[in-house]
């Protein structure tokens, strides 16, 4: 059972490596992003001594430092890879394994993004210098919380594999599902600025653990009671979606056309 | 080893409306349009045989493939491969079977071949001993080493469905299904595929299931073959039983002095010099020949007749 998902993890990895130009490309995006998003907060804070929202700016900028390395890292691949394998009709031979084709692509993003950690390494002193981003006082209720928040983001892009057999087209969905993802995952602006309703649907979705949460433990927003409540709702949410998948997978199955012949 | 019997697959699918509201109405609509791809096939295929499955386009070959493959459930019907129903045992099923398909490829288009064959390995657990011996036998037989390290997108399309026919090998199924393998190959690479599939035949008393336009791959590998059309069976039986059951009659080809040819047809029982002196007797002829009935005119025939 190891070997086949090992086998995956590796392609994922090599895959990551052979577009190493876009991954540099990201990368410099990132950096932008990252630097024009503190000049923005930057001026924003100007002439106030400390938000009502209890954040310094130092500590807002490590935030949004944090928070889009994070969705960087975490934002999966494989809803583009079924996207195209749908289409296409190489799917065929992913179903065709004796693997289930929900672990493949799990293990081909797990390989994807290890690739990408790997790649990006040099880049994330930069990140880090550039977001003025200071040790963490929670190193392990941030690596909890971010591990869980990633297996949730997998979770939902396999959620968005399965429709497209369905759809027969996860292209502009999963255009869509990476912009609303990023958006509530607090990239731009943290949760706690988030007004009224939209906070409170920000606040239920799950994209916030791939950003906010774990950048907010990160930087002392969250700490305490608050860091073991969130795990405990990731580890809900990892439950219900395996559910959702389990049970979504069980009709697709049956939906499945192979195209082209 | 294979059974087949009475196997249907009817495609439903949304109705397409035109128009600007087209894409919308097709969305939320609960018309349906039908299709019966596969419609009532019934073969059985014996362990070690090569069986060519024959037949124009759109008559449900490769429907049947998916289904054998157990990836696509069957509306109605019975299969059977090596004792287990594919579509419910797919794990088993898959671990028998070897497939390629010509217009799609398994190997993984930006990354060097080695790397997709590898992943083969992985995926079907094939202890490292046996792996390399086969990849030996794999690069040996269909000449690899050349493209080994090469990504799969710089490969020619005869490269490409060597390494393809590598992959479905490399786990020693004992069933292959090969889809118009050599669909759009040049005559060396027709010739390599073919060399491969009668080696992996004779070699490992693999059973092949081919699924081709080309009539020269059914010429030089089967000896059986199931003719389809419109998703049914419309013949099943030896190539030469074929020939001279449906046999069109001979044909006598004429040039005449002024360039033109003319062919003329060879009633049974009539005497040939008996035709030959009526054709010259009406035209200069230069030159004459008399032409066998090949397994095309034999198809192009059953074809023909099961139109009308
Ligand atoms: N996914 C599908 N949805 C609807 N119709 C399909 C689908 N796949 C194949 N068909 C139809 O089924 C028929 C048989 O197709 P196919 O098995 O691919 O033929 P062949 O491989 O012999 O060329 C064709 O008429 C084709 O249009
Ligand atoms: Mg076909």
């Amino acid at each position: 059972m190891i070997r086949p998902l090992a086998g995956m993890a590796r392609v994922g990895m090599r895959f990551q490596f052979a577009y190493r130009s876009d991954v540099i490309m990201s990368v410099v995006a990132l950096v932008a992003q990252v630097f024009l998003l503190r000049m923005v907060w930057t001026s924003l804070y100007s002439g106030r001594e400390s938000d009502p929202r209890g954040l310094t700016l130092e500590a807002l900028l490590a935030y949004l430092s944090l928070a889009n390395l994070q969705a960087f890292v975490t934002t999966p691949i494989i809803p583009m890879i079924a996207h195209f394998r749908i289409r296409t009709g190489t799917v065929f031979f992913d179903l065709s394994r004796p693997t289930g084709y929900l672990p493949q692509m799990a293990a081909f993003q797990a390989g994807h993004t290890a690739g990408g950690l790997l790649m990006l390494a040099p880049a994330i002193p930069v990140v880090l210098l550039v977001g003025t981003i200071t040790p963490t006082e929670h190193p392990i209720g941030y690596a909890a919380t971010l591990a869980l928040g990633y297996v949730i983001s997998v979770m939902m892009s396999l959620l968005i594999c399965v429709i497209g057999f369905w759809t027969l087209e996860t292209g502009a969905i999963s255009l869509l599902y990476r912009l609303v993802s990023h958006f509530f995952a607090g990239t731009m602006v943290p949760l706690s600025f988030f007004p009224g309703a939209l906070g409170v649907l920000a606040d239920a979705l799950p994209f916030k653990y791939m950003g906010y949460v774990p950048a907010a433990v990160y930087v002392g927003q969250l700490s305490g009671g608050q860091i073991g409540r969130a795990v405990a709702v990731e580890i809900g949410w990892i439950a219900a979606l395996a559910g959702v998948l389990w049970a979504i997978w069980r009709r697709a199955h049956h939906k499945v056309v192979i195209q082209g012949g | 080893m294979i059974r087949v019997e009475s196997l249907t697959k009817v495609f439903r699918r949304p109705h397409t409306f035109s128009g600007p509201l087209g894409p919308l109405r097709t969305l939320l609509t609960r018309r349906y349009d039908e299709r019966t791809a596969v419609d009532g096939v019934s073969f059985e295929i014996s362990a070690g045989e090569i069986v060519g499955y024959l037949g124009p386009n759109g008559a449900g070959k490769s429907t049947t493939v998916k289904m054998l493959t157990g990836i696509l459930t069957p509306t109605s019907g019975l299969i059977e491969v090596d004792g287990r129903v594919p579509w419910r045992d797919r794990e088993a099923n898959a671990r028998a079977v070897g497939v390629v398909f010509g217009q799609r490829s398994q190997l993984w288009w930006d990354l060097p071949l080695i790397d997709s064959l590898r992943l083969v390995g992985d995926l079907y657990d094939v202890p490292a001993a046996r792996f390399a011996g086969s990849l030996r036998r794999m690069c040996d037989l269909l000449g690899l080493d050349d493209f080994l390290q090469t990504p799969v997108r710089q490969l020619s399309l005869g490269q490409r469905m060597r390494g393809d026919l590598a992959a479905a090998m490399l786990y020693d199924p004992p069933i292959l299904y090969l889809d118009e393998p050599t669909v759009g190959l040049d005559v060396m690479a027709k010739q390599a595929v073919r060399e491969f599939i009668a080696e992996t035949n004779r070699l490992g008393r693999t059973t092949v299931v081919l699924t081709t336009h080309d009539l020269a791959d059914v010429e030089a590998l089967c000896e059986r073959i199931i003719l389809i059309d419109k998703g049914r069976v419309l013949y099943d039986g030896g190539i030469d039983d074929l020939v001279t059951a449906y046999a069109p009659p001979r044909r006598l080809v004429v040039e005449l002095a002024d360039d033109e040819t003319r062919t003329f047809e060879i009633a049974a029982g009539r005497p040939i010099p008996e035709l030959i002196a009526q054709v010259a007797a009406e035209h200069p002829i230069r030159d004459l020949s008399i032409r066998e009935p090949d397994l095309e005119g034999v198809i192009t025939r059953i074809y023909a007749e099961s139109e009308r």
